[in-house]
């Protein structure tokens, strides 16, 4: 009894801000070509939403392919050659691989081969299987890149939008990646 | 978590973009930042020594940032070294080189006055190098973050046409042979490439400052080597030494190779160019 009353505030609070943080948006009938650091809608037709809670429950569970669809931060081109380029290390939640340009409204046709391919080899091409896709909060990526993987024909995608700052809220560690490449797999 | 452990981390995650955890205590968060400073010292001063440098260079900045595209450092020289040149470093900007100021016969070194982006919770290091070659550093912690897609404050068509205008100002009393304080504006958008357009929803192509050269009466005051992380139309207060009366001119050069040139004549108490 105790216990359910401390839970209680927590449940109240995940629910008043995710309806606040969707504000009322409606899933585009296509990709997102907006600013992607807006607010998200609370949907994604085709796929599951989840919160941190339930994602590592499903980490836990099994083998859910957890993807990041965080942009990589490109080195502007003009600056001078001996300057240094070094973006932080990409933090992400364990288990995660991590897929720059797998969620922009417009794809690069090499980034579309690679996400096909990264889903397929790791399901052994079952479209069955879990697959959860994230970035950030208020991110729009992670919403395109599940689009596109419900369009692939992935039936269990699961959209994480509080994405890697709702991960770490919630107590989890992270990990640190690099760029996904085939080759290495 | 030791350095090498943390490199070691790293490498192992860099096959195939899997998995080592990392709990982020605030230990492991103060490791991380020194480590990251480690690894900058080897990037921007590879095989230098860089001693403590209090006493010798002051770095200024607000703990926590109002605005995080136009974070005020002032860089203080109190002590009589000769210092050649001063690097400011915002070790967590992924181009941590944030300037590089170096100071010319008729500078006046004292005071200089810089806004920066600031794209995260970072350290911050000033770097100053004395005529004998040595290095003295001295860190802020900044809490600032965005500062680098932060769109730019005035709209991108505006800040376009008055590209490369510039403004003037004496902020204290000119006397041949004095040193004086003077505030120069520049009109420059200084797209870093990761800011979008409201209007389009576009990413603004990079077009930002690569060097401003400041000489007075042929005699090099200050020269300014930057990139993405100087704020939308920079403001830059710094101090020279006029012998004379005489003219104050200033070169701005960006990444399109675009140059763009004003002379002041001084004395004056606000002088501009058409802004």
């Amino acid at each position: 009894m105790a216990a359910a009353m401390r839970r209680l505030p927590l449940v109240l609070l995940v629910v008043v801000s995710a309806a606040a943080s969707s504000d009322g948006v409606k899933e585009p009938e296509g990709f997102w070509s907006g600013p992607m650091n807006s607010t998200v809608p609370a949907t994604i037709a085709g796929g599951k939403v989840i919160q941190a809670k339930e994602l590592a429950r499903l980490l836990k569970q099994g083998k859910p392919l957890v993807i990041d669809v965080s942009n990589e931060s490109k080195r502007p081109p003009g600056m001078a050659p001996d300057a240094p380029w070094m973006p932080l290390p990409q933090e992400v939640i364990p288990g995660s691989v991590w897929l720059p340009g797998a969620g922009m409204a417009d794809i690069a046709p090499e980034t579309d081969v690679l996400f096909r391919k990264l889903l397929s080899q790791t399901t052994g091409d079952d479209h069955e299987h879990a697959v959860v896709i994230y970035c950030h909060e208020r991110c729009w990526l992670s919403w395109n890149a599940a689009k596109r993987a419900i369009g692939y024909g992935y039936r269990q995608v699961h959209w994480f939008p509080e994405g890697v700052e709702g991960w770490r809220a919630a107590g989890n560690t992270t990990a640190i990646a690099k760029p996904w490449t085939p080759e290495a797999r | 978590m030791g350095m090498m452990r943390r490199y070691f981390l790293i490498a192992a995650c860099g096959l195939g973009g899997i998995v080592c955890t990392h709990v982020a205590s605030a230990d492991d968060e103060a490791d991380a930042r020194s480590e990251r400073w480690a690894e900058l010292q080897r990037a921007i001063f590879p095989g230098r020594t860089i001693s403590e440098g209090a006493g010798v260079i002051q770095l200024d900045a607000p703990p926590r940032a109002l605005d995080a595209a136009l974070v005020p450092f002032t860089i203080t020289l109190p002590s009589d070294k000769q210092i050649k040149s001063v690097v400011l470093v915002i070790d967590n900007n992924p181009g941590p080189l944030a300037g590089r100021f170096t100071f010319g016969a008729a500078a006046d070194p004292r005071s200089l006055q810089v806004r920066m982006r600031v794209n995260s919770y970072t350290n911050v290091h000033a770097v100053a190098e004395d005529s004998a070659g040595k290095l003295y550093a001295v860190q802020k912690f900044v809490k600032a973050s965005g500062g680098c897609s932060a769109p730019a404050g005035s709209n991108d068509e505006e800040s376009t046409r008055n590209l490369g205008q510039m403004k003037l100002k004496l902020v204290s009393e000119f006397a041949p042979g004095e040193p004086v304080q003077a505030q120069l504006m520049i009109r420059h958008p200084n797209f870093n490439g990761m800011q979008m357009d409201q209007l389009t929803r576009l990413y603004t192509p990079p077009h930002f400052i690569r060097t401003i050269d400041i000489t007075y009466d042929d005699q090099p005051v200050l020269r300014i080597e930057s990139d993405i992380s100087l704020s939308t139309d920079p403001v830059i207060a710094f101090g020279f030494k006029p012998s004379t009366q005489g003219k104050l001119r200033v070169e701005v050069t960006d990444s399109k190779e675009q140059s763009f040139v004003r002379e002041f004549a001084m004395p004056a108490a606000a002088v501009s160019s058409t802004l």
